[in-house]
């Protein structure tokens, strides 16, 4: 059957536009304002990056003798302090360095490390011990805690189609939308709008349904206006993570009531042959954040914007027999920002004599990053976030 | 009430039934199987559910045959132009696939156990023979022995590759496979070790493939030496590790709580997976033997078990088709919706496969899977742009239309002579496995009532579009 077959008239086909009722409900609750607090970035690094190659020991023996051929040259390793240096192929970010925008810190992980992607992803985005199931994401509950009810579901978006566990709630989940236009072009149908005003009683899944489309109708048409307002000048790498910084610099810049941006690049899992794959990737992530701290510098915004990246895991000390590593423990985690209180190094670099079975060991929990954030960045209020006591850091 | 109504009520629950069973044991019903099953006993329909399943077609088509040798000095472009030769088959072998879930002359029992393991033995595919191969092996024990399909799938040539066994040599293991067979494929976290994961790798070491893409045993690399794995001492290996987590009871019930979380409801009954377990193990893990007791008991056909579960994107997808006889111009269309959608075939997100439930659901998600039927419709156009690399000849284009055809006839012609009260409600129960509680005048103002061929029409578009229609 074609399409004109189908339609007799054309009554069905549904552009136009109303407000609907359920926006109501946002209205002169207090919306967040991203201008009267801070910007919280946060870029995952999927597949356990290998931070010995990311932030290189370059004086460090051990690290030469155990990656033969893995190893970053000496001569080529970018050194911003004495002990480490950047992978080469992370020129960009260099400046960003020398101009105190950037932190490093060594050896961020857990107890007890689970070395299986997604557990140790989950671990991270949950806040959980390696020994604890949670269902909901440490953003999730940072949402639920902050504004009960009120919050809009923008107030944490991911540049994705699909959102992370980080995001997810039992409230309030975030929202993910890889590109307003089209998220708008999906929302708009009158007849999805006119049973969405329906009352309602339903099994739980199909009222999850529900309430996902009404919230969806009442973002997307505010998301796609504020995409509309600032369009950047800055050069970003024509590579989706480019795209994605990009989209979220001209948000930000645009004060979208949005607090918190996520973002993953992806493929880092390098068990084999690691050295073109992970040097692609870093290249493609040191050009599009220097980008986007070039970006937000010159619209005055880097003071009140905080980038964290991390990754599940990082990889073992020694190479494997495919010229790549295999899943490890800790990492180093990076942050960017105007405001940060220890630019640089934060401690020093990984212990590579004193090993578990092959691997570092972690020195600071990577929920005590996440508690001074919540606390000292986004005044929330740790204990309803995190489980259990995690001693600040030193950072913003 | 009248002795009349009350076998009208009887005829429907048995009706009601046989829809939730084709909805969980297959995609649902064809319009025909529909108006067939009025003449079924549900026990008819569950046997006949197996009886078609018997006969199991090995698959074989889109494929690549690697010749015996290496071709030397292949360019940089001949390289490139195998992959992007590859990359087409594959996507021809999944579309071919979802085709045949949608297709009442297939068995939907067999393509939805096939499915449930190629989620369980999730592997990231992107070769032709070794896509095809692996879909055949699963295909040949997906409802014989679990133990069978174990062996089986730890010398496939897809799973070797994704899970770097091809690199597990003597001296330099490498865990990946040894550590995800016992977390994800077999026993489950907490019945094993962190050592049982280094010793079992030992025990795989020189299980690899050659050029051609067949296992092969490399005896050089393999570790002869003696293993200690959960308790045991011996020179085992792979089989032999294989074996012992087979013997242990909490791999049946691991395998049998996933099972149930996927044909029976997320929410697990722990006296049911504690009967089925061991119904399980002592069968000798007898998928066939397991999945008919699901299948026959009454509790399966419990109200909370029905239209509980939210469709998975090829459910969704491949129930639309055998509902409205969709037929995609290209296959790439398919493709390009699993993306979208969240669940591309022969590439799951990660070894851990689909999560499924809730976590198919976010706003983007949602908002395409409700509108699916009107694109399929083409009542409206989708232009929609998958975020990564579209994975084809058509690399990173919008899509503008989705470009199918779907054949009401048989809709259309059932509800001819019908008042539109009796079609609202044959076709409300036909559509939604879940209770909506729309009225036919909710509708109104977006229906054509005046004509009957458009009412039905529009009708069946309007009951596609409702979230109700996502649950199974």
């Amino acid at each position: 059957m074609k399409r004109r077959d189908f339609f007799k008239t054309s009554a069905l086909a549904s552009t136009s536009l109303m407000i609907p009722s359920f926006l109501k409900g946002y209205v002169g609750k207090g919306l967040f304002s991203s201008r009267s607090g801070k910007n919280l970035v946060v870029i995952q690094l999927s597949g356990g990056n290998d931070g010995l190659n990311t932030v290189v020991p370059f004086q460090n023996d051990i690290y030469y003798r155990s990656r033969p051929t893995l190893g970053v040259d000496k001569n080529k390793v970018l050194k911003i302090s004495d002990a480490q240096g950047l992978n080469p192929v992370m020129e960009p970010l260099r400046p960003l360095y020398d101009d105190g925008l950037m932190c490093i810190i060594n050896s961020v992980g857990y107890p007890n490390p689970d070395r299986s992607h997604f557990r140790s992803m989950d671990i991270w985005h949950t806040a959980s011990s390696s020994d604890e199931y949670l269902s909901t994401g440490w953003i999730g509950r940072y949402l639920d805690n902050h504004c009960e009810g009120c919050t809009p579901p923008y107030h944490a978006l991911e540049a994705d189609d699909s959102l992370s566990l980080a995001l997810k709630s039992v409230e309030q989940n975030g929202f993910a939308m890889s590109d307003p236009k089209s998220l708008k072009r999906a929302t708009n149908n009158k007849f999805l709008k006119a049973i969405s005003n329906h009352d309602h009683r339903h099994e739980e899944n199909v009222a999850y349904l529900y309430k996902t489309m009404i919230d969806t109708q009442s973002s997307a048409n505010y998301l796609f206006e504020q995409s509309k307002i600032y369009q950047s000048k800055q050069y970003y790498p024509q590579t989706p993570f480019g795209r994605d910084l990009k989209q979220i610099a001209e948000l930000i810049t645009a004060e979208t009531d949005t607090k918190i941006y996520y973002v993953s690049l992806s493929g880092f899992d390098t068990h084999a042959n690691q050295k073109n794959q992970q040097e692609r990737l870093l290249r493609q992530y040191a050009d599009a954040v220097a980008a986007f701290v070039k970006d937000l510098k010159q619209n005055q915004l880097l003071e009140d914007t905080l980038i964290l990246t991390f990754s599940e895991f990082g990889r073992r000390v020694k190479q494997n027999g495919s010229n790549g590593t295999d899943h490890g423990t800790a990492n180093n985690l990076f942050l960017f920002g105007g405001k940060l209180k220890t630019p640089g190094f934060y401690n020093s670099a990984p212990d590579l004599k004193i090993l578990d079975n092959g691997d570092l060991i972690y020195e600071i929990d990577f929920r005590r990053v996440y508690a001074t954030i919540l606390e000292d960045w986004l005044d929330a209020d740790v204990k309803q976030i995190l489980k259990g006591n995690f001693e600040k850091l030193n950072l913003v | 009430m009248s002795a009349v109504k009350m076998e009208n009520i009887l005829k429907m629950t048995a009706i009601e039934k046989i829809k939730h069973l084709y909805w969980r044991a297959g995609f649902g019903m064809s319009p025909k199987e529909w108006k067939n099953a009025s003449n079924l006993s549900l026990e008819q329909a569950v046997n006949d559910l197996f009886d078609r399943a018997k006969s199991i077609q090995k698959i074989k088509a889109h494929v690549f045959e690697f010749p015996s040798d290496r071709p030397k000095n292949l360019s940089k472009e001949e390289k490139k132009a195998i992959r992007k030769n590859e990359r087409k088959l594959v996507l021809k072998q999944n579309a071919d696939w979802v085709r045949r879930m949608a297709d009442p002359s297939e068995s939907a029992l067999l393509e939805k156990m096939c499915l449930f393991w190629h989620g369980h033995f999730a592997c990231t595919t992107k070769g032709s023979k070794i896509a095809n191969d692996q879909l055949n092996t699963i295909r040949k024990h997906a409802l014989g022995t679990f133990g069978d399909l174990v062996h089986a799938m730890a010398k496939d040539v897809s799973m070797i590759r994704f899970l770097n066994n091809q690199q597990n040599r003597k001296n330099k293991p490498n865990e990946n496979f040894a550590r995800e067979l016992m977390e994800l494929f077999t026993i489950g976290r907490g019945n094993y070790t962190e050592n049982d994961i280094k010793e079992a790798a030992r025990a795989f070491t020189g299980w690899s493939s050659n050029f051609k893409r067949d296992f092969v045993f490399r005896k050089n690399q393999h570790d002869f030496g003696s293993k200690t794995f959960m308790g045991k001492k011996g020179n085992f290996n792979g089989d032999e590790i294989i074996d012992i987590i087979l013997a242990r009871p909490e791999t049946a019930d691991f395998i049998v709580r996933k099972i149930y979380r996927f044909f029976v409801n997320e929410r697990v009954d722990e006296t049911r997976v504690k009967y089925l377990s061991k119904l399980f193990y002592n069968s000798n893990y007898d998928i066939k033997k397991l999945m008919h007791s699901i299948f026959s008991s009454g509790w399966f056909y419990y109200p909370g078990n029905i239209g509980t579960k939210i469709k998975s994107p090829i459910e969704l997808m491949a129930g639309t088709m055998r509902t409205l006889g969709v037929m995609f111009d290209e296959p790439t269309t398919l493709f390009f919706l699993e993306k979208a959608l969240g669940q591309v075939l022969f590439n799951p997100p990660n070894v851990a496969g689909w999560p499924g439930g809730k976590a198919w659901i976010d706003n983007s998600t949602l908002m395409l899977r409700l509108n699916l039927v009107t694109y399929l419709f083409q009542a409206v156009d989708l232009n929609f742009k998958t975020k990564e690399e579209f994975e084809s000849a058509q690399r990173n284009k919008r899509v503008r239309r989705i470009k199918a055809e779907v054949d009401l006839i048989p809709m259309v012609e059932f509800f001819k002579n019908d008042p539109q009260s009796s079609v609202f409600k044959n076709l409300s129960s036909y559509l939604l496995q879940a209770n909506s509680n729309l009225e036919l005048t909710d509708f109104d103002r977006f229906i054509i009532k005046n004509n009957q061929d458009d009412f039905v029409k529009t009708l069946i578009l309007r009951l596609m579009s409702l979230p109700e229609y996502q649950m199974c």
